[in-house]
């Protein structure tokens, strides 16, 4: 297998080595022997000015104090000033911290799980119960975070709840009282995260997963490898450029965070604020009163730059070990 | 993954529009140059001169979506019947849902959309939209052709609805105070033989609750007004003027116009002591700050026994029709009004209009045409309402959940006072209301907005500061003895005494421009 | 011996598969069993799997709007359908030549892509070009065009599919025997894509059925409203009555008290999610492995 794909890298720089060779005229009639290629990104191209490339104008309205009557383009520039109050403030070092690291961590267990469970998945081999299992998993991703809040209220909440109700008793552990007491948070949000998106992800690995060549599974079988083995040997590597391109989108949206996740969940309870506070309910709540357009845009321009930083330096690093597996 | 953050935004701005909706505080901000109104039509001019000049013209009048106006389109033709006969104009209805709302109008007023009149309010962020140059000043219009509005909206009522000297909203003629205390279940209160004209304070309180902690232990002495409101919130109206955000007030609505730090003032540490002493002595429920369930439903389900509120007259017997049972009201703080407790809801005109003339016209009518105001109020009289004696209800046959149209928004559109009372209401409700709110005691800054641009850095600094300690602190659930230092602490970190400055200033140039 | 060992393999796969199972389902029962519990009964006792008293209040309540709820059924089920394949057809479309090591600037455009799904202007300029220069508002189809690629997201995640799962040998051989790029894309990549092509088709589907946010800000006319606008409408609706009492007449008051609150959010849930568990097996059909590789190879 190893020799396979060392075969193709091997064809395909040549190729692009060659590639680079060409000059214009031959660059041009290489584009045009691969016209129907061209023709097939049109639409999705277009779709995508349209859509996302035309109004990026807006980003401009993060620098200016806009005046409606004025329209959005003479309205006075006002430079950074629409940024200071994500950092001017004693909380900004929290909320970047919190956003971080739980960003870190979701997307460090979210894709170790995800693959444990896709791959388990692939190894039952009941049909029925595959697709039951595969169902199941995904039903968490389809409830509203309001709702989820809702249900996690129901297991924690003070009086009622059925961890305090039911549970601790069992085990003879004195109530907690939840909501007032953050140093659990880490630990509640991580596990609705988890509950909440491994099943999106198991999918996708799933599909990885099942587009292997089951020849090669046959083959390593025959050898003698164990389960285990194959798992290590075959689909690892296999559905390591999946894995690689859904982390690399992960890390670009790494400053970004789950709204609802991190306000519905805990109720907007203020006493938690030191472990669920993230850049995007800062925001929200810097906003809630003000409704300035310049700054919500100003927090978004922030987020998708340190985004985009950070994708760019991660894919430079991949494309160092695999060009094929890098994002572009 | 981009999907889904574009729907947790959604869902911010949902959340944003219904908090907004249903809490009544908002930073004004400045009035940039304004759309100056064509000078066209000569002043003076009466009614029929005026129609026979005018061209025709659609109005486009954006409203929140309340209720049930499935007949609407059958009271828009009856309006317009009347509109065309007496300025020309049909009248576009455009319900927005409550939902949808912010969004919505941010973005039609963002835009050139047809749009002459929308629904405004401090709690809608009305300050922005002035501030941004999204509404027409209305001052000259007003002189021209709203005179009936300026019969009955006072100079200083209507002052409540400007943003840097300038008015850009007319606010409807409904509650304009609001007088604060308790609502309690009145079979408890007969029950124990509760005396409660010996309450004239929230500290004498403490005696009913202890009754009642005694003999309903299952039972909440007392809950905050709503769900995500703590206890004190909902009666600090009734002591200060928030001056809009409460960063920087005026207590005693006066304090010869010097704007202090609420958060610092003695009487603000009283009232979180008095809440800390319910919370310890078991009045108020231990997950109060968790509870999502309405207050109303709560006493229904027997899990409390009062609430606070603040009220206007009769106020007491429609929560009662919610709690399911008696509830009678102890008011403790007499009526108050402020700038904001009248620019809650109001009518603007959008810059978007092509004819900010005709949407006064419009607007003027909503305050002295008693038929075009129960019209657009409750539709089609022997259609949709009937008048029994002095007051009107449902035709036989129908009720409220097969009326077609019913919408219970009299409050947004202009002279409430003109329209009809519902059955179930005292027939006098208007004057009692009317007489209520001048019966209130007006903030000295009454019309003072405040106009948050200059030190916005700060104030978004300040709310997240605010939503750590606040509720917490107001529901008695942080002790105050360890938490106020650090809440006023950190309030000062984020700026608090600029904010308070700006403030001042802006104060006093106000009152040394209306002396 | 090796069948022995087969078997303890499975059965302990479906012991860590009932736990799974017991954590994503067990939330998910609650909700429904929530749904169907007398509202007083969640005051007084909190939410339980098994209440002590069932009502059907909540399904009631929303059963006076059926036919808006029907028409929203509509709406969202045509929207999804309409959405969904074509979608599909423009993400497949614009991922398959990047996933080809010959087609040009094949980088450049992965970095076009890419970067839609970092940077947007935001939605005042975005609401502009569909709303004046589009005239989008209050139409269908500003419930579909504005999901379609879902900012490249899905692109990107096929795009890494085609170049892994597609054998480049069989797209060679196929122009060698004279197939055209159009021809080899419909014929073979697609067939052999079918795995992906549920995959991303079942996210798309999610994220139309789901969608609310298009709806809130281009739909006004609520013969229009998909599904969750509905329904947030309805909650919103229900929410102001009850608190906002004295803005309301008497006869309202009255009726919005029996409105079950408590109950139907998770009402509203349960009749949003059913609906898409139904279509998932749907989409499970196409999850099958090693699908055609055989036969091209054969």
């Amino acid at each position: 297998m190893n020799t396979v794909a060392a075969k193709t890298t091997a064809k395909e720089e040549a190729g692009i080595k060659s590639g680079r060779k060409l000059g214009f005229k031959k660059k041009l009639s290489n584009s045009l022997r691969y016209w129907p290629l061209l023709v097939m990104v049109i639409p999705g191209v277009v779709y995508l000015f349209i859509n996302n490339y035309l109004p990026m104008f807006g980003l401009i309205i993060a620098f200016k104090d806009v005046n409606f009557t004025k329209g959005i383009l003479a309205s006075d520039w006002i430079g950074f000033k629409n940024f200071e109050y994500l950092f001017k403030t004693s909380d900004a070092l929290l909320i970047t911290r919190n956003t971080l690291l739980y960003n870190s961590i979701f997307i460090l267990l979210n894709t170790t799980i995800a693959i444990a469970v896709a791959i388990m998945l692939n190894e039952v081999k009941k049909k029925f119960f595959s697709r039951f299992y595969q169902s199941v998993v995904l039903i968490p991703y389809l409830i509203s975070m309001v709702i989820v809040g809702y249900l996690v209220l129901a297991m924690l909440s003070g009086e009622t709840g059925f961890i305090n109700k039911q549970l601790l008793p069992m085990l003879g552990i004195e109530a907690i009282s939840w909501y007032s007491e953050p140093k659990y948070w880490p630990i509640i949000l991580t596990i609705v995260n988890i509950w909440k998106n491994v099943g999106y992800l198991c999918v996708i690995y799933l599909a990885a997963i099942i587009g292997i060549d089951p020849e090669y599974y046959e083959a390593a079988t025959i050898d003698g490898a164990s389960k285990w083995q194959q798992v290590r040997a075959i689909t690892v590597p296999l559905i390591a450029p999946v894995v690689t391109i859904m982390t690399l989108l992960q890390i670009g949206r790494i400053f970004y965070s789950d709204f609802g996740l991190f306000y519905q969940v805990p109720l907007n309870t203020g006493a938690l604020l030191s472990t669920t506070n993230v850049i995007d309910t800062y925001v929200y709540r810097a906003l809630m009163n003000l409704g300035d357009i310049g700054m919500s845009s100003a927090a978004g321009l922030y987020q998708s730059v340190v985004g985009f930083v950070l994708v760019i330096l991660s894919n430079y690093v991949v494309s160092k070990r695999n060009r094929d597996n890098a994002l572009f | 993954m981009g999907k889904k953050m574009t729907s947790f935004r959604g869902l911010c701005l949902i959340m944003l529009a219904l908090v907004l909706v249903l809490s009544a505080c908002s930073g004004q901000k400045n009035g940039g140059s304004s759309n100056t109104p064509n000078d066209g039509a000569a002043a003076g001019t009466d009614g029929k001169e005026q129609n026979s000049e005018l061209k025709p013209y659609e109005l486009n009048v954006a409203y929140l979506n309340i209720g049930t106006a499935t007949d609407m389109p059958e009271v828009q033709a009856a309006v317009n019947a009347i509109t065309k006969e007496k300025i020309n104009a049909t009248v576009k209805f455009m319900p927005i849902d409550l939902g949808a709302w912010q969004q919505q109008i941010n973005l039609m007023l963002a835009g050139n959309e047809k749009l002459d009149l929308l629904v405004t309010g401090s709690g809608l962020n009305f300050g922005t939209q002035a501030a941004k140059g999204q509404l027409v000043p209305l001052e000259d219009l007003l002189e021209k052709y709203g005179q009936d509005i300026k019969k009955i909206v006072e100079p200083d009522v209507l002052k409540a609805a400007s943003s840097s000297g300038s008015i850009f909203g007319v606010p409807s003629v409904r509650d304009w105070a609001a007088d604060y205390g308790v609502l309690m279940r009145k079979d408890l209160v007969d029950k124990y033989n509760i005396d409660l004209s010996t309450v004239k304070t929230f500290d004498d309180l403490d005696a009913v609750f202890e009754i009642i902690k005694k003999n309903e232990p299952e039972m909440a002495a007392i809950i905050p007004e709503a769900a995500s409101v703590a206890v004190v919130t909902s009666l600090v109206p009734g002591l200060i003027d928030p001056l809009n955000d409460d960063n920087g007030v005026l207590p005693g609505l006066d304090n010869d116009l010097k704007v202090v730090n609420w958060f610092e003032t003695e009487q603000y540490a009283s009232l979180l002591t008095m809440v800390r002493r319910w919370y310890d002595a078991g009045f108020i429920p231990k997950d109060i700050s968790t509870n999502q369930t309405a207050s109303e439903q709560l006493v229904k389900a027997g899990k409390a026994f009062a609430f606070m509120a603040h009220m206007k007259p009769g106020y007491e017997n429609k929560t009662s029709l919610l709690t399911g049972t008696e509830m009678v009201a102890v008011r403790i703080l007499p009526p108050v009004a402020t700038t904001s407790s009248i620019s809650n809801i109001m009518f603007s005109i959008a810059k978007n209009s092509s004819d900010p003339e005709r949407a006064m016209m419009f607007l003027n009518l909503l305050y002295s045409d008693a038929e075009l105001v129960n019209l657009i109020d409750y539709g089609i009289e022997g259609k949709h309402y009937e008048v029994k004696g002095e007051v009107i209800g449902f035709p036989s046959g129908v009720d409220a959940n097969t009326a077609t149209y019913n919408p219970n928004f009299g409050w947004m559109w202009g002279n409430q006072f003109l329209s009809h009372v519902w059955e179930g209401d005292d027939p006098k409700v208007w004057e009692l209301q009317d007489a209520f709110n001048k019966a209130a005691t007006k903030s000295k800054a009454m019309g003072f907005s405040f106009t948050v641009d200059p030190v916005k850095t700060e104030a978004a600094a300040i709310q997240n500061v605010k939503d750590q300690f606040k509720i917490g602190l107001e529901n008695g659930t942080l002790d105050p003895v360890k938490y106020l230092p650090e809440f006023i602490e950190k309030l000062k970190a984020a700026g608090m005494d600029k904010v308070i400055a700006e403030k001042q200033k802006q104060l006093d140039e106000w009152a040394a421009a209306n002396k | 011996m090796v069948n022995g060992k087969q078997k303890l393999f499975q059965i302990g796969l479906h012991v860590v598969f009932s736990a799974i199972v017991l954590m994503c389902l067990l939330p998910f029962v609650l909700l429904i069993m929530t749904s169907f519990t007398d509202e007083t009964m969640i005051l007084r006792e909190g939410y339980s799997f098994f209440p002590s008293k069932f009502s059907l209040d909540a399904y009631a309540f929303l059963w006076n709007d059926k036919e808006n709820i029907f028409r929203a059924y509509f709406t969202t089920i045509m929207v999804t359908l309409v959405g969904t394949f074509a979608g599909l057809s423009i993400s497949s479309l614009l991922s398959y030549p990047m996933a080809r090591k010959e087609m040009p600037m094949r980088k450049a455009l992965a970095f076009f892509v890419f970067f839609t799904l970092l940077f947007n202007g935001g939605l005042v300029p975005t609401y502009f070009i569909y709303t004046q220069v589009f005239e989008l508002k209050n139409t269908m189809m500003a419930l579909i065009i504005p999901g379609l690629l879902t900012n490249g997201f899905f692109v990107l995640i096929m795009r890494t599919f085609f170049m892994n799962s597609i054998p480049v040998p069989i797209i060679e051989s196929a122009s060698i025997d004279g197939a055209g790029e159009f021809k080899i894309f419909f014929k073979i990549v697609l067939p052999l894509s079918l795995p992906i092509l549920a995959t991303i088709g079942l996210m798309q589907t999610i994220g139309y059925w789901n969608d609310w946010f298009n709806g809130l800000i281009y739909i006004t006319d609520s013969k229009l409203f998909s599904l969750q606008n509905l329904l947030n409408r309805i909650l919103l609706n229900a929410q102001f009555i009850q608190s906002n009492a004295s803005s309301m007449n008497m006869s309202d008051i009255s009726a919005g008290a029996k409105i079950p609150m408590e109950t139907i959010r998770m009402a509203m849930a349960v009749i949003g999610v059913v609906p898409l568990l139904c279509a998932y097996p749907f989409f499970q059909k196409y999850f099958v492995k090693g699908l055609v590789i055989g036969a091209v190879k054969g």
